[in-house]
């Protein structure tokens, strides 16, 4: 008699379980949220970092291009150029080193600014070095009577190849992902080099004659900024920055 | 206690133990209709969730999807194309619709109505017919035939409708009806071709409109989604079986992975993490394998007929003999029909296994049928020729009896028939000559092509420091991490038997002394001529280069420095010939008695003694790059500074004792050394191992699990795959717990596989499997396709893909060594071979691959890129082989063959004036780049001369090229944008010179023209007017 029960008991259970059976998991969505639109700065509270990269030791020597065996490039130029490798400015800085905040940015969608110009001129790149943002319009233009080619090689980004006539159309060009950097080169005239540096918001500025650079309209918060060269490689410093704060970041490269 | 008492009809009642029993017995009804239901039906319950999943998926795709539809809906340019669209319908509305008037209320009905009447008298007349037909007298059939002439005469009344409602009422005979009935359905068509023409116009502006939509719609449009949510709608449960008939194969496995085929991608987490609902990750597979023609079970194994339990159905229950592939080893189920091939595109799991097969060495001491192709080639083609020969022979016979019975018969007409059938006879057997010299040629070719695995032993007294060899053998793993030598389990007695024997057995030669080079030469050289396409160099995570050859960070501690200025400088050079017929090493003395210098080269391939082709070039890949000797000094005196700084070696005097010349040589035959190495008097070995052709269908009992068959079964690797994961993983595992004597112990040795390595490896041998399925699955195809298979093998013999991309998708060492990474350095990339057979002439590529400096005298240079660092090696390929090879690239690029060159028309004055102004503009920078012969503009060129342009490339591949590079080879140095298109012309891009005004033809053509008949003069005169304009 016990077994039969057990077996009634065991038949039940059995019966139960099969109409237990198939509950299912709730399906996750797992969609990212859409980005939100981009806002504008908040200037109110928007805090600078401003400093200088200074140079130490002495300034290598720079190869002469030779142009000679393309006379329309080296028309353009009264006296011979020098690579734009290593450029120190008279009052020991360095020129030429993209400077951005490499992390602590907040997460969200920045306004870009107006197209960046990227000239051709006597076959040497003007600016040598640019910083836009990721989708930032670059009008590549080509001053000179020959022919160019726009080679960007980029490792992130797609890599392209373009022609462009002599005094031809500017080229509207831009680059979808954040890079540091990327070299151009123009594969007619082999000496030519720029580098773009592609960064997800404006915080970002490349020194020029005087060696400085400024980081305006930064939110407060802490920060890692990074110096690049294309000769001497990066640094990183960090800054904290309160509300409207002003706040100084030196980088130094040696020779 | 009376006996009434007890009586158990007054005193017991059973209706418990009744009502319990009928209680049971209910639930039993239940539990069995259950069963019957759902219980051994579990894939009702897949069905009906992925029903309720699905829907939920869809309706949340839906909105997404309307978003972006609306947005694209919204945009100028859709708007532009729609109302364009709707304009044209508008302009032609009205004739449109007088024409619909005229075909749907008058034409349409007045046939209708005339036909009813028209038919009845049809069949009528069909009906008599017949009747006359089968109707035996003649006076009947007379008496029918004027029956049928009499109701052909009968009028009928039709009432006609009108297009105002009104009727109208017609009296007509049978061909009346059938003339007036023919002239309205002539109308009817007219008309409606009319109106084709009238809305094609519009027509072809809603397709572009629609085009322009799912242009832009990534996966399927809302319309798609919304039908797929329809067809839920009506969804039944039922089994979901693919029959096909022909092989009889059942496969139920979609009644519940459903979502396998689904137009929309469906993803584990789309459906709650239920993964059995996920569509088929490879499309394309799918494609070519339709699932309607091919099933699933085929490729995947399972039991495809089974729906009772997963298990079940997966065949993982117990004797069922093939179970689904896991996951690691689903290309297994490719193999078993891509049997003939080294390379089957989208199976890079099995194509991995392959190679570590081919390229460690597995297949030295096992057979696996195609493997070997050289060696299985050269016995068939032996096979052949005695065939042929036999074949002839008796063909000669038959021709001796013909002539002979003419020549006795009495009748001329048949002394004529039997010496023409003796003439054809000849004729045939002299077909059978040109055969046999064919097999001929291969079979000498073959000899050329075997390849070893290892190194040529023979050669180690002259190539290694003595004291090595024992610590190499001991274990090669430890000295060279990954190395290809397996390590055999050797205890020092035999180690030391092993290298005695290596070095009395080896040749002893004379090495010319070499003065030392220049390392650090010999470094740049090494990193930029392409040595690192095969060898890697530098040790764990600063290991760089390719895995095909030897890593060399210690070759300075085994090598004779002199020994690898020649391997270097040439490493097909061996020390002596081997002739295969006498079986021995030829010496000087040989060549001496016939007054032949000892020279055995390309030129030089017959024995002295006996005329037999020899074995005149090591057995080894690696190609000649064709270096100055000085630049091989520089290599190796570099390879020489790589060694440990610590390595020391033990005196290893015992190896000259002659005492262990005898027992060494048995233990070199015993561990099958000779099935990847070239080793003396073992020239002609066998493989030692087991044939693994068919090894995945062995039955398992035959797998020898040894004591560890249980422990197997306990842990549930009592399977195929199991057993061969152990075994990979370490090949003693099988001697474990066994007492046996030392020779009796399992030989293979220790390959030190890396977890992935053994899965790629499992796959192939899982894959090896004697199939079910039929003759028709196997790929083995007749037409071009085969000449890929056969290119791939030589492909891969030879590590082209070290270099070249061979197939798109493909990545090369050079893609990962740093250098290569460089802006500058990017360009000193190999170039590309995807679309070689579209961009090459056969014939040139033919000369090319036999001669890659394009050059017999000009030797130390690359026939077409002399701007690169890297070159293009002399691989000394077989006349074979080299026709494999452009058969494959022609393949591959879908070229038809025999190749014959496109003509081209030839350029008038004018347009060779116009295309030379072009070329030397300032807005064509063709000359910056391209190389001109000017060495100073060349040191820096980055493309090849258009002088070899005509013979090398193809005119059509020539225009696309220039046209858009990029499409072809994405990141090339070759700038896009060149061109322009202008209406259905391309005109270039830049400035073009005055000469150019009112030239109605396509530029870029014009300039293909040109090029295919370029001179040395004209590059000359280019290269003038260029320099002379470029001064002005």
């Amino acid at each position: 008699m016990k077994r039969f029960w057990i077996a009634c008991g065991a038949l039940s259970v059995l019966l139960l379980a099969g109409c237990g059976g198939g509950k299912e998991e709730s399906a996750k969505k797992e969609e990212a949220a859409p980005a939100p639109a981009a806002a504008p700065i908040d200037e109110a509270n928007a805090a600078t970092v401003t400093g200088k990269v200074s140079f130490e030791g002495t300034a290598p020597k720079m190869a002469t291009i030779d142009m000679s065996a393309n006379p329309a490039c080296a028309r353009e130029h009264s006296t011979a150029q020098k690579s734009e490798e290593v450029v120190v400015n008279g009052n020991g800085t360095l020129r030429y080193v993209f400077v951005w905040v490499k992390q602590g940015v907040p997460d969200r969608q920045w306004p870009a600014g107006a197209p960046v110009e990227l000239d051709q001129k006597g076959c040497m790149y003007a600016p040598h070095v640019i910083g836009v943002m990721t989708g930032q319009n670059i009008e590549i233009k080509n001053n000179d009577p020959t022919n160019h080619n726009i080679h960007p090689l980029p490792r992130i980004n797609q890599e392209w190849n373009q022609s462009q006539p002599p005094k031809g159309e500017a080229l509207i060009k831009s680059f979808p992902r954040e890079e540091v950097m990327i070299p151009v080169k123009c594969n007619v005239h082999p000496w030519m080099r720029s580098y773009i540096g592609v960064v997800s918001h404006p915080f970002f500025a490349v020194t020029g004659e005087d060696g400085t650079f400024t980081i305006k309209g930064l939110p407060p918060g802490n920060y890692t900024i990074e110096a690049w060269h294309e000769k001497y490689g990066t640094q990183d410093l960090p800054v904290t920055v309160a509300p409207k704060e002003s706040k100084t970041v030196d980088f130094s490269f040696k020779g | 206690m009376s006996d009434l008492d007890k009586d158990p009809v007054v005193h017991s009642s059973l209706s418990r133990p009744l009502f319990i029993a009928s209680m049971a017995l209910l639930v039993c009804l239940g539990w069995a209709l259950y069963d019957e239901v759902y219980g051994i039906r579990p894939w009702k319950r897949y069905e009906a969730q992925f029903v309720r999943l699905y829907r939920r998926f869809l309706h949340s795709a839906r909105p997404g999807e309307l978003a972006l539809e609306k947005q694209i809906r919204s945009s100028p340019e859709y708007q532009k194309l729609d109302r364009e669209m709707q304009a044209a319908e508008k302009a032609v509305a009205a004739q449109a619709g007088s024409i619909d008037r005229e075909v749907n209320q008058m034409l349409v009905p007045q046939i209708m109505a005339l036909n009813e009447p028209f038919q009845e008298v049809r069949s009528h007349i069909g009906a008599l017919t017949y009747e006359i037909e089968t109707s035996h007298s003649q006076s009947h059939k007379e008496s029918l035939r004027r029956e049928i002439e009499e109701i052909k005469k009968e009028v009928k009344t039709v009432k006609l409708p009108m297009p105002d409602g009104s009727t109208k009422t017609v009296q007509h005979d049978f061909g009346a009806m059938d003339r007036q009935l023919q002239d309205w359905k002539n109308r009817k068509a007219e008309l409606l071709q009319q109106r084709v023409e009238l809305m094609k116009p519009a027509t072809q502006l809603r397709a572009q409109r629609d085009k322009y939509l799912s242009d832009r719609i990534p996966d399927v449009s809302a319309e798609t989604i919304a039908g797929l949510e329809r067809k839920l709608d009506t969804f039944d449960i039922s089994i979901r079986q693919i029959h096909i008939k022909d092989v009889d194969l059942v496969d139920r496995c979609e009644s519940c992975h459903l979502g396998t085929r689904e137009p929309v991608t469906i993803t584990k987490a789309a459906m709650g993490g239920r993964e059995v609902f996920v569509s088929h990750p490879e499309k394309e597979l799918l494609k070519v394998h339709d699932p309607e023609r091919f099933g699933c079970t085929p490729c995947h194994g399972g039991n495809g007929v089974a729906l009772t339990s997963v298990e079940k159905a997966h065949g993982y229950n117990e004797h069922w003999l093939w179970p689904m592939h896991a996951r690691e080893n689903f290309e297994a189920g490719c193999q078993q029909c891509h049997n003939k091939e080294i390379v089957t595109e989208m199976a890079p799991t099995l194509d991995a296994g392959r190679e570590i097969f081919r390229l460690r060495g597995c297949i030295g001491c096992h057979r696996y049928e195609g493997f070997d192709p050289d060696n299985d080639e050269l016995a068939d083609v032996n096979q052949q020729i005695r065939m042929l020969e036999q074949q002839k022979a008796e063909m000669l016979r038959e021709v001796g009896f013909s002539v002979q019975k003419g020549d006795r018969t009495r009748d001329n007409a048949e002394a004529q028939r039997l010496y023409q059938h003796a003439n054809d006879l000849r004729v045939r057997a002299s077909g059978l000559d040109a055969k046999m010299e064919q097999f001929d040629m291969r079979s000498r070719e073959l000899v050329r092509e075997i390849k070893k695995v290892g190194p040529d032993l023979k050669e180690a007294r002259v190539k290694l420091r003595k004291e090595w060899i024992p610590v190499w053998l001991k274990d090669p793993h430890q000295w060279r991490e990954g190395t290809k030598m397996p390590t055999f389990r050797l205890d020092d007695e035999e180690i030391h038997a092993i290298a005695a024997f290596i070095w009395q057995s080896g040749l002893e030669g004379d090495l010319p002394k070499n003065p030392p080079g220049d390392a650090e030469k010999g470094k740049e050289a090494f990193e930029t001529r392409g040595c690192m396409a095969c060898h890697s160099m530098g040790e764990g995570a600063q290991k760089l280069g390719g895995t095909f050859a030897a890593n060399l960070t210690r070759e300075g501690e085994k090598a004779n420095y002199d020994y690898l200025v020649r391997w270097i400088h040439n490493p097909r050079q061996r020390t002596a010939p081997f002739c295969p017929l006498e079986k021995r090493d030829l010496t000087a003395a040989d060549y001496q008695r016939h007054n032949l210098p000892f020279v055995f080269d390309q030129d030089h391939t017959k024995c002295p003694n006996d005329g037999h082709e020899i074995e005149w070039m090591q057995p080894t890949p690696m190609p000649s790059l064709r270096l100055t000797i000085e630049e091989a000094r520089d290599i190796a005196t570099y390879l020489m500074t790589r060694k440990h700084a610590n390595a020391s070696y033990a005196n290893a005097d015992y190896m000259d004792d002659p005492k262990l010349k005898a027992r060494g040589e048995y233990l070199v035959r015993f561990y099958g050394c000779a099935g990847c190495h070239e080793i003396k008097g073992l020239e002609e070995e066998q493989r030692i191992g087991t044939e693994l052709t068919k090894e995945g269908s062995k039955p398992i009992e035959r797998l020898d699990f040894a004591l560890l068959g249980h422990e197997a079964e306990r842990e549930g690797w009592y399977t195929h795959k199991g057993f061969f994961e152990h075994k990979l993983k370490n090949p003693a595992i099988y001697d474990q717990g066994k007492e046996k004597a030392k020779q009796d112990r399992l030989k293979m040795p220790n390959f030190n596989l890396s977890k992935a390595e053994i899965d790629q490896v499992t796959t192939l041998l899982l894959g090896s499997v004697d199939s079910t399925v039929p003759a028709r699955y196997y790929y083995n195809p007749g037409d071009a396709r085969q000449d890929i298979i056969q290119g791939w093998w030589v492909i891969r013999k030879y590590n082209c893909m070290g270099c070249h991309p061979v197939h798109v998708g493909q990545t090369t060492v050079f893609m990962t060594l740093p250098r290569y990474q460089d802006p500058d350095w990017k360009d000193q990339r190999p170039p590309t071979l995807i679309g070689e057979g579209a961009r090459v002439n056969p014939e040139w590529l033919e000369r090319f691959l036999a001669n890659p400096a394009l050059s017999d005298t000009d030797t130390n240079r690359d026939g077409v890129r002399q701007y690169l660092k890297a070159r293009m090696p002399t691989f000394y390929f077989s006349d074979g082989e080299i026709r494999k090879l452009v058969r494959f690239f022609e393949a591959m690029s879908s070229q038809a063959e025999p190749y014959i060159a496109q003509k081209l028309d030839p350029l008038t004055d004018q347009e060779r004036t116009m295309a030379r102004q072009l070329f030397t503009s300032e807005g064509a920078p063709c000359l910056k780049c391209h190389i001109t012969g000017d060495p100073k503009h060349d040191a820096r060129a980055t493309a090849p001369s258009f002088l070899v342009a005509k013979d090398r490339l193809k005119p059509g591949w020539t225009r696309r090229w220039m046209l858009d590079p990029a499409m072809m080879a994405p990141g090339t140095a070759m700038p896009s944008g060149l061109f322009r298109q202008e209406g259905d012309r391309y005109v270039f891009a830049g400035p073009t010179p005055a000469s150019f005004q009112g030239y109605p033809k396509d530029h870029a053509q014009l300039l293909v023209r040109y090029m295919f008949q370029f001179t040395p003069d004209e590059l000359n005169r280019l290269r003038a007017s260029a320099g002379s304009s470029a001064g002005r």
